[in-house]
């Protein structure tokens, strides 16, 4: 049974009945959306995270510039939201490139510092373009799409659109994350110095990784900005950045199924707890902390250990591939 | 006249910045370890200065007992929690620290409410010093002064003592000092004590100038990463001159072009990662 | 069969990871009552307005009792201050039946939800500070209560220019944001008329919390008047700094948007003495309504209303009394109602102006009195002048759909 955990056609499968299961116990379509791109968005982090050892600061950039570069499309360009999406996915393609191709010419925590720059940079370029992006007041009106003559004006029909979106980009990341290219990203994050040394072209694959990631964000972005009807300038801040970081660390990052939990899991805690209790982010500060210290594979950590526990089998040992949520890259 | 005194100016919020960042980038230089919390000790720092100053407590003695008193916090800190994470990942130490700094922040939330306050600055330092065209608050006059003070001493404590060279030479080997027989573990909780001290007393002399609030701390964490990579991780020269490089060139900004001062820090951050990853003074 | 087995497991588990919000939601099923929705930052860095708004809006839910033969009930709904979670949040609140929204403290928010709320059949009342509101994004379920910038403009700068023939130089520090042009454009346009030479401005940044390289370039420009015209937590950091620098004694010092009673509370009565500040309500107001609220909320809440508290309540109360002669709790039924109307409001009489919903009402020039003149401890200020000043709605860009 713990072999079976770590199959992606269960991964899928698992996503499925998140899609399914949502509408069942969520009153509120606009928060089961959010859960859907939000974890799409997760997901596309932990590509960079997990699976390339990459811990970008940076994934505010793709999502807020998603959520600008949709509106600007549906609003500025009338364009129909279905020839929107690719159009959005090459802006966070190209935009993750160019990122990329800057922030791994360091490593380690110069890494992490970089894209903290560049994600503070995309900020105040936001902030300062207000004509293009509205500035404070965000860039409004953002039309939901429309599926023949009728607008998906509702929070569960605008579910489903996001849902079938939602499937397609997780079936093509994980085949992403399956291919040659995904286990050639896995072994540059165990042992870069080997891979170099075996003639990938490291540099590459690691622009690759951070484009796909960051079209996928993009998607995400432009999701989001349809479903609340607007590209808020908080879509770009730092703090979107850290917030999809932090899902992606509680889901834990041996797959990418594990992302949509963690996203799941802080959008649904946070719905709940913020209703109780305004102070609710002491209470998250210190699950950050435990998770750092006593359950660093997460959520999906813990599914596996029930799951070991019920079927007795011995608990999964450290080193699998997908195991060790980062590898150190090295002292600087 | 107007940018000699913004060069003045921002002398006087480099040095906050320098003392700001000194901390982080000692605590990295030694332990690898990149605290996200640090903003929440300059922040505690400023409203322990706050809230003893209200109760009737003498300005003078609230900067050290603040700055003691955060210090100790975070020694406590140090060797109850994050001691047991140095070994994992840096995803990990990131994860505490966000963590630890957000749990701060609420509770300054639940202790002292969201709204902030206010901490006049001492009796005797409260006016302003004029001299023809030259208006400027004594207070910060003061802090200019104070700072240089303790950055001479911080200068000899980490270069002329014996702390100082076991530091040093902790931050090349930590094998080593163990092999030496040093206790790194004290070591390291005394070095991560000392630099949340010396943000929690930037934050105390801080207060005066900008007063508290609960949201302070994540400003004071931006700009201290900057400072320490413009200045290169662990390097006290480095977190000296890149503080006042900041400080300054927000300063002058405010008179040049106003709205890209932070667009002009960052890119500089980026720039320099780019070019000299090992910052201004980083040690190779 | 044990393929199976796993699969039961695994969706035991994310079902009962997920499974639990409709249990716990079930608490807040209303069992007929009639729901005003109250969307504010109840945490982040706007919580403590949230929380003052809340209250009143809770107090005016108390005061209406039954309407329409309902109970009503304000049901605070956390916005975290982020557009995004106010979208939501009023969306799942419309999905649930209601249809009076009064809230919105931030711009950003209050935009979004203004747009959300009247797609969803409700109606939404706000206080927040943009212009769109009730300009180029006017709609027809939003309707404001505070008055926009240009009213504010007029009614601090133009008496203080009247009062003091002999200051003649100007310096503005502004937010740089869609707000704080309009206070600026404003502002520009008064100087014009009035002849005053506006001796420099310094645009600062939306997060910013280090004002002294802008005071720095005021004290060279050498101005009789610095008019400030950050908002919130911004206007307070420049205001103490500015008062470090000395510059109380050398200029008058105003702050054209000014919170109030919870501002004058965390800057302290010597910060405030001899300061000119604008304002949408103070609870020293000499109006018959606002002498009875205030009264009645000393005695039952202990303290004085300041802005955050006082707006909510009336725009929760303006919503009840409009459900009620509606004889209708939706959204376009009491929209009809209160377009047009005119009532005895805090300030005075206040009119709502159907075409584009801006309800005319004073704005305040008050002034900071020293610690030894304060009666109370609420008394900061006192009010210098009042009144009304707006565009009219084709000059604030409203055309209404």
């Amino acid at each position: 049974m713990t072999r079976l955990l770590e199959r992606p056609l269960v991964h899928f499968a698992l996503a499925v009945v998140t899609v399914l299961v949502l509408p069942l116990v969520l009153r509120s379509g606009t928060l089961a959306s959010e859960i859907l791109i939000f974890g799409l968005a997760a997901a596309a982090c932990n590509l960079l995270l997990g699976y390339t050892g990459l811990l970008s600061f940076g994934q505010g950039i793709f999502f807020g510039l998603g959520s600008y570069a949709a509106g600007l499309l549906l609003l500025r360009a009338d364009l129909p939201a279905a020839a929107m999406l690719p159009l959005v996915a090459l802006v966070g393609a190209g935009t993750a490139t160019a990122v990329g191709w800057l922030s791994i010419r360091r490593q380690g925590v110069y890494f992490v510092m970089l894209t903290l720059a560049f994600s503070q940079l995309f900020y105040f370029l936001a902030y300062t373009s207000s004509d293009l992006t509205g500035g404070d007041n965000g860039l409004l009106n953002i039309p939901r799409p429309r599926i023949g003559e009728r607008v998906l004006g509702g929070p569960w029909a605008y579910y489903a659109y996001v849902a079938v979106l939602f499937l397609v980009l997780f079936a093509l990341l994980q085949r992403v994350a399956l291919s040659t290219f995904g286990r050639t990203l896995l072994a540059i994050r165990d042992n870069e110095a080997r891979a170099s040394a075996i003639g990938f072209p490291v540099r590459a694959f690691k622009v690759a990784a951070f484009a796909i990631s960051g079209a996928v964000t993009a998607l995400a972005g432009a999701l989001h900005a349809m479903l609340i009807g607007v590209a808020p300038l908080s879509n770009i801040e730092y703090h979107t950045s850290e917030t999809l970081l932090i899902m992606t660390i509680i889901g834990g990052t041996a797959n990418l199924f594990a992302s949509v939990l963690g996203a799941a899991f802080y959008l649904i805690a946070g719905d709940l707890l913020s209703a109780i209790w305004p102070r609710w982010l002491l209470l998250l500060g210190a699950l950050l902390v435990a998770i750092a210290l006593f359950m660093q594979r997460g959520l999906w950590g813990l599914i596996e250990r029930a799951a070991a526990a019920m079927t007795r089998s011995p608990a999964p040992e450290a080193a699998r591939p997908a195991d060790a949520a980062v590898t150190e890259e090295g002292r600087p | 006249m107007t940018y000699l005194l913004q060069i003045l100016n921002g002398i006087g919020l480099g040095m906050l910045y320098f003392l700001l960042a000194v901390g982080l980038s000692v605590i990295f230089g030694l332990l690898q370890f990149v605290n996200f919390a640090h903003g929440a000790f300059y922040m505690l720092g400023a409203y322990l200065a706050y809230e003893m100053v209200g109760r009737g407590v003498s300005f003078w003695l609230a900067l050290p007992l603040a700055c003691l008193c955060v210090g100790a916090l975070a020694a406590l800190t140090e060797a109850i929690l994050l001691r047991r994470i140095y070994a994992q990942a840096h995803t990990f130490h990131i994860l505490a620290t966000v963590g630890l700094a957000l749990a701060v922040q609420e509770i300054v939330i639940i202790v002292w409410g969201p709204i902030g306050g206010n901490l006049p600055a001492p009796d005797g330092l409260s006016g302003v010093v004029i001299l023809g065209d030259f208006i400027y608050p004594e207070y910060r006059l003061f802090v200019i002064g104070l700072t240089a003070v303790l950055a001479g001493a911080l200068w000899w404590l980490l270069e002329g003592t014996r702390l100082g060279a076991i530091v040093r030479a902790g931050s090349e080997s930590p094998e080593d000092m163990a092999l030496l027989g040093y206790d790194t573990r004290r070591i390291n909780t005394a070095v991560f004590g000392l630099g949340a001290g010396l943000a929690g007393l930037a934050g105390a002399l801080a207060a005066p100038i900008r007063g508290v609030d609960p949201f302070m701390s994540v400003e004071a964490l931006s700009v201290a990463f900057v400072v320490v990579v413009i200045g290169g991780m662990g390097s006290y020269a480095g977190a000296l001159a890149a503080g006042l490089a900041v400080g300054i060139a927000q300063s002058l900004m405010a008179t040049l072009w106003p709205e890209g001062a932070r667009l002009v820090i960052y890119l500089g951050m980026a720039g320099i990662i780019v070019m000299m990853p090992r910052g201004l003074f980083g040690r190779a | 069969m044990l393929n199976r087995r796993a699969f039961l497991t695994q969706t035991a588990l994310v079902a009962g990871t997920l499974g639990a919000p409709p249990l716990l939601r079930g608490a807040w099923a209303a069992d007929g009552a009639l729901t005003v929705g109250a969307p504010l930052p109840m945490s982040g860095a706007f919580a403590a307005n949230g929380k003052f708004a809340a209250l009143g809006a809770a107090f005016a839910a108390e005061e209406a009792g039954t309407v329409l033969g309902r109970k009503v009930v304000a049901r605070d709904l956390d916005t975290e201050g982020k557009p995004a979670t106010a979208a939501r949040r009023v969306q799942e609140a419309l999905a649930e039946g209601t249809r009076l929204f009064a809230g919105g403290i931030l711009s950003s928010e209050a935009l979004v939800m203004g747009k959300e709320v009247t797609n969803g059949g409700g109606v939404f009342f706000t206080t927040a500070g943009a212009d769109e509101i009730t300009g180029t994004e006017c709609n027809r379920g939003t309707f404001r209560w505070s008055v926009p910038t240009h009213g504010a403009i007029a009614q601090t700068v133009r008496p203080l220019i009247e009062q003091m023939p002999q200051a003649k130089r100007w310096y503005t520090i502004t937010p740089q944001y869609v707000f704080g042009e309009g206070l600026l454009g404003a502002a520009k346009a008064v100087f014009q008329e009035k002849g005053i030479e506006h001796v420099g401005n310094s645009y600062h940044a939306l997060a910013e919390k280090e004002f002294s390289g802008y005071l720095t370039n005021a004290i060279a420009a050498k101005p009789d008047v610095l008019l400030i015209l950050s908002f919130g937590s911004q206007s307070s950091d420049t205001l103490r700094q500015a008062v470090s620098f000395g510059l109380k004694k050398r200029m008058t010092i105003v702050l054209a948007w000014a919170s109030g009673l919870e501002q004058f509370e965390a800057l302290g009565p010597d910060l405030c003495e001899g300061i000119y500040f604008g304002a949408q309500y103070w609870h020293g107001i000499d109006s018959p309504m606002n002498k009875a609220f205030v009264a009645k909320v000393r005695e039952k809440a202990k303290f004085s209303p300041n802005y955050s508290f006082a707006g909510s309540y009336l725009l929760t109360k303006l919503l009840l009394d409009g459900a009620a002669k509606a004889g209708s709790a939706e959204g376009p039924a009491v929209a009809k109602v209160l377009e047009g109307m005119t009532y005895a409001g805090l300030t005075g009489e206040e009119e709502i102006r159907a075409a584009d919903h801006q309800v005319i009402k004073n704005y305040y020039l008050l002034k900071g009195k020293a610690k030894s003149a304060m009666a109370d401890k609420d008394d900061f200020v006192d009010i210098v002048s009042s009144g009304k000043s707006f565009l009219s709605p084709e000059a604030a860009g409203c055309k209404m759909a």
